[in-house]
């Protein structure tokens, strides 16, 4: 979930209402936001709305909480001058990234802070709505330096050179995917392009080679900058100028002035920053149905208001407008919810669930909880162990050839101690064995759980078993130790079992068997001395293993 | 200590032991040990308690004992010198000349003249001056002698053996230098007055009695794992509140756990570092293509459902991966899809998976509650009571508060806070209302209230532990000593 460092100093300042920290803590619940941290002034929000872009910014967040509390209700009005200044875009980009928005920013009074907070918030609005940049990927630029009109057309890789954003030297458009960081870590959302697209001025001055990276030149602003360039890329238009509207919305917030572009595309044009409120129906009925708070109309439409919507009702149906900044709204239900947001969750009075079902446990809990039962009646200790392990455990340990053995395997594991599902429960025990060989013996110890196999009969590719493993460890444990577990487990149960000799090389020769418990297999027998070695445990051992019908 | 607690506490040793003294003669251990029949060590030990008791009392005597020189251990294999000669003699037809017979014995000259001193003194030995000079001949009183009835030869077998000799032959083997002398201690044990008191009371005491405050060995019972006891509680709450029960496998086609829960297929939320990928099996099967053409619809333009759709093209590849369950509410999702009863109530208890390095505070592996409950009359409203319910019934908890929060699959969203009697306000769980277009396409019309509990804070309070991995422990001592979970 994402983080947005705000200021208290500065938070009040936009709320125009100086709360305590407690009385922000309440009111950020409003932007569906959690205090993480407080350092001095500096307090770190987290957003647990991932979809709402306009809310990771200070302003945004102000916006948001002051229709909650204070008279700064409905939808936010902000005045747009047009500049006159075209973008022109070459057909050429159509097939890489053919999309773009753009809004021109004056009378910028930038502080150090504030420029921190945009560039981390440009960075959010492409991380999270921008998935990663793919949709959206922001840039801010110098506008002074610049000169009208402005292009965006696509360069085969070594046709172009500029200086990408902290380095001295120019480099080509190849060199920056292959050498600069930002360049290797999106160099993917241009694969397989043969030309790639550039954001420039009129004398062919590069502000950026988007979704990668900003020129040094132009794409570096600062507290001195007065005048900025915002620009959004991506593949769909609606996207590009949501994410425009987030941007250049926080930034009219602060007062700074809004001028408009051309976008001119080979056969339209379009003016952005747009923003015309969005539209969406809803039904009182329906609100009511929901929530469960029986509003009235009026206070339906005084709710939306709070929640920064401009609302009118007719014929029970409530018809309304949403800031063009937010993209969030997909259905009723998320203007619902704003709605008993606005009421606060505070003033609900929870309802008692009064319908009568019939409960019941799964098969195989009611099975577990009978076998762990048996189990605890021979005086066995249970344990509990990850179903995540490692390969060397699982085949090499027990004497297994690791490059035979097939696994449910991980693909991205984060240690290899965890890299592959078990397939069997006894060597989890015998490493448990290992770890605990200072405590007094005889060690009898359990686990029934799950273990994972290959199947592509089945609908995941993957065939559980339930799996019961039983280890005995202590002076004097032999084959019909074990078998005498495996007699009361199947006594009790009910099941009846047949043997056969088999040769596990983990297990003694001519002191195993293989089992076939009513249709499932499993195993048992003395520990070989190799096996005992490899795992370090030096008392006799013998282990069962079977898979429960 | 009355005599009478000294006497029940008397142990089966030490009451042989007594007996062993009884006849009031002082006796040492191994003279006990013989008598009574048990081990010395035991008699010693036995010893030693007694006195602490009170019943015998020690006491030390200074004793000279015998023992054989090197020379006395050499005459005791090969015969005294004495012997030795006579023999030779004897060899030579019972008469020789002085020089034959030191031939003929081997003796050297000391030796051969000591032999005859002692021989003429016993009266074996004739000597006489003949042609060939000092002439020797035996008198048939050496008969004794040769058939071992000498009484110094008994004396230095004796000696060997430990036995006690006659002061004449002690002195003998003293002077001779066949024996040496040494003084040793010998300790013996006496019954003392109190103990003669004891004798005569003890066979009227049946039983001894114990120190009830003495270390007994331990007994390691059969037990469940701790974490495994609270989950089976869990269950049966959640049972008894009328809750069914769902499948939890462990891994899962994408299409439940994100596709069917209306989650964009390219939403950062799905991708590499946020859960983990299978390399195999790398993919299964989707359900029935009636089901997924709706989905497909649902994300791609809202389907039915008057929603607007995430407005992308949607994939059956990415759907059909395989994964290791990411939370529990994919369970929810499948048995949403395998259809669900209205009204009724779902739970299941999840092992999820998530990659992050395991510490005191993470695990990749962990446990959820997860499910809902479905009816036609259901509200936002209700969903606050179900929580608050869960809040009081599952975490004993004394008040709740409820938080605006945010799931892509539900829409209203909410976190609740539960205040615990000794953890303090705690975030409990998170909650809402499936999204109409993951429930529509599915057939599902009614509200249905989803919820996931946090159960492993509350576990770990249970437990008693500060450290996550305990949940699956390792540490056979610990868990050993953890005593019973109980669920209030």
């Amino acid at each position: 979930m994402p983080n947005v460092e705000v200021s208290l100093k500065d938070m009040q300042k936009l709320l125009g209402k100086k709360l305590s920290l407690k009385q922000f803590e309440d009111a950020v619940l409003y932007a569906k936001g959690e205090i993480d941290a407080v350092e001095g002034d500096k307090i770190t929000v987290d957003v647990k709305e991932t979809n709402r872009p306009d809310l990771l910014s200070a302003e945004g967040l102000a916006r948001e909480i002051r229709g909650r509390i204070s008279n700064d209700r409905g939808v936010p009005k902000y005045k747009i001058k047009k500049s006159g200044v075209k973008l022109l875009v070459d057909k050429n980009v159509s097939a890489v990234r053919p999309k773009i928005a753009a809004a021109i920013i004056k009378n910028v009074k930038i502080t150090q802070d504030t420029l921190i907070q945009m560039i981390n918030s440009q960075e959010k609005v492409c991380l999270t709505f921008g998935r990663k940049r793919k949709e959206a990927a922001v840039g801010i630029y110098d506008w002074g330096k610049m000169k009208a009109p402005m292009h965006y057309r696509a360069y085969k890789p070594r046709e172009k050179k500029f200086i990408p954003l902290e380095y001295k030297a120019e480099m080509d458009l190849n060199e920056i995917l292959e050498e600069h960081p930002k360049g290797r870590e999106y160099a993917h959302l241009l694969k397989g392009h043969k030309l790639y697209p550039i954001v420039e001025d009129d004398n062919r001055v590069v502000s950026s080679m988007p979704p990668i990276i900003n020129s040094q030149v132009t794409g570096k602003v600062d507290e001195k900058t007065r005048e900025l360039l915002v620009e959004v890329t991506g593949h769909k238009q609606d996207v590009v100028e949501t994410a425009l509207n987030v941007m250049v919305s926080a930034m009219a917030e602060r007062e700074f002035d809004v001028y408009s572009v051309d976008i001119v595309y080979p056969k339209e044009k379009v003016t952005t920053p747009n923003f015309k409120p969005k539209k969406a129906i809803v039904s009182l009925k329906e609100i009511n149905r929901i929530s469960g708070l029986e509003l009235s109309k009026k206070k339906a439409l005084e709710l939306l208001a709070m929640a920064r919507y401009d609302a009118k009702e007719k014929g029970g149906k409530i018809y309304v407008e949403y800031p063009a900044y937010r993209q969030d709204i997909l259905h009723p239900v998320d203007v619902i919810e704003d709605i008993i947001i606005s009421y606060g969750f505070s003033n609900i009075e929870p309802a008692e669930v009064k319908v009568a079902t019939v409960g019941g446990e799964s098969k195989e809990a009611k099975q577990a909880k009978i076998v762990r039962e048996i189990c605890v009646g021979m005086g066995l200790q249970g344990i509990l162990s990850f179903t995540m392990t490692s390969k060397e455990k699982q085949a090499k340990k027990i004497a297994l050839d690791e490059e035979k053995e097939e696994f449910v395997e991980i693909a991205n594991p984060v240690s290899e101690n965890y890299a592959v599902f078990r397939k069997r429960i006894f060597p989890e025990l015998l490493e448990f064995l290992s770890r605990n060989k200072h405590c007094l013996y005889p060690q009898k110890i359990f686990e029934l759980g799950k273990t994972l196999e290959l199947d592509s009969g089945t609908e995941t590719g993957t065939r559980e078993e339930n799996t019961l493993s039983i280890v005995l460890s202590g002076k004097g444990f032999g084959f019909n130790a074990i078998k005498s577990a495996l007699d009361a487990v199947s006594d009790n149960l009910g099941i009846k079992y047949t043997l056969k000799e088999s040769a596990h090389p983990s297990l003694k020769e001519g002191r195993q068997a293989k089992i076939s418990f009513g249709g499932k297999k499993g195993l048992l027998g003395e520990l070989s001395n190799k096996t005992k070695q490899s795992f370090g445990v030096e008392q006799d051992t013998v282990v069962l293993e079977i898979n429960l019908p | 200590m009355n005599l009478n607690q000294v006497i029940a506490s008397i142990s089966a040793i030490e009451k042989e032991t007594l007996k062993a003294l009884e006849s009031e003669k002082a006796k040492g251990p191994k003279e006990i040990a013989g008598d009574a029949n048990i081990p010395l060590d035991s008699v010693r030990r036995a010893v030693q308690w007694l006195k602490e008791k009170n019943l015998i009392q020690l006491e030390e005597q200074e004793e000279k004992s015998l023992k054989l020189s090197p020379a006395g251990k050499s005459s005791l294999r090969k015969g005294l010198p004495e012997k030795m000669f006579i023999e030779a003699l004897q060899r030579l037809g019972g008469k020789a000349a002085l020089e034959e017979v030191k031939k003929e014995s081997k003796l050297n000259t000391p030796e051969l003249h000591a032999s005859m001193g002692l021989a003429k003194k016993n009266a074996w030995l004739t000597i006489s001056k003949g042609e060939k000079g000092v002439e020797l001949g035996l008198t048939g009183l050496e008969e004794a002698l040769l058939k071992g009835e000498y009484s110094l030869e008994k004396a230095l077998n004796a000696v060997e053996a430990g036995e006690e000799i006659e002061e004449a032959e002690r002195k003998e083997l003293l002077r001779r230098g066949l024996a040496g002398e040494s003084t040793i201690v010998k300790r013996t044990a006496k019954l003392n007055q109190n103990g003669l008191n004891a004798m005569k009371m003890l066979s009227t005491v049946k039983q001894r009695t114990y120190n009830v405050q003495g270390q007994v060995p331990k007994l390691f019972i059969g037990k469940k794992q701790p974490y495994i006891q609270f989950l089976e509680q869990i269950r049966s709450k959640l049972v008894a509140l009328g809750f069914q029960e769902m499948a939890s496998p462990l891994t899962t086609q994408e299409f439940y756990n994100f596709d069917v829960l209306f989650q964009p297929q390219n939403h950062p939320a799905r991708n590499w570092t946020d859960t983990y990928q299978l390399k195999k099996p790398k993919s299964g099967k989707l359900p029935p293509n009636s089901i997924v053409e709706r989905v497909k619809a649902a994300h791609e333009n809202g389907w039915k459902t008057k929603s607007k759709g995430w407005g992308y093209n949607w994939s059956r590849e990415v759907a059909a991966r395989v994964m290791p369950t990411a939370h529990g509410t994919a369970h929810s999702a499948r048995q949403i899809v395998k259809g669900v009863e209205v009204p009724g109530k779902y739970f299941t208890i999840a092992r999820c998976y998530r990659p992050d390095v395991v510490d005191a505070t993470h695990m990749i592996e962990f446990n959820q509650l997860e499910g809902f409950i479905v009816d036609e009359s259901f509200t936002f409203r209700h969903l606050l009571g179900m929580l608050k319910q869960f809040a009081i019934e599952v975490a004993g908890a004394e008040d709740v508060k409820f938080f605006p929060d945010y799931y892509p699959f539900t829409e209203p969203s909410v976190q609740m806070s539960a205040k615990h009697p000794k953890l303090g306000w705690v975030e409990f769980g998170g909650a809402g209302i499936f999204r109409p277009e993951m429930m529509e396409p599915l057939g599902v019309k009614a509200p249905t209230l989803a919820w996931g509990l946090g159960i492993d804070r509350l576990a770990m309070f249970k437990l008693g532990i500060k450290d996550i991995r305990y949940l699956f422990a390792q540490d056979l001592d610990w868990l050993r000593k953890s005593e019973m979970v109980s669920v209030k």
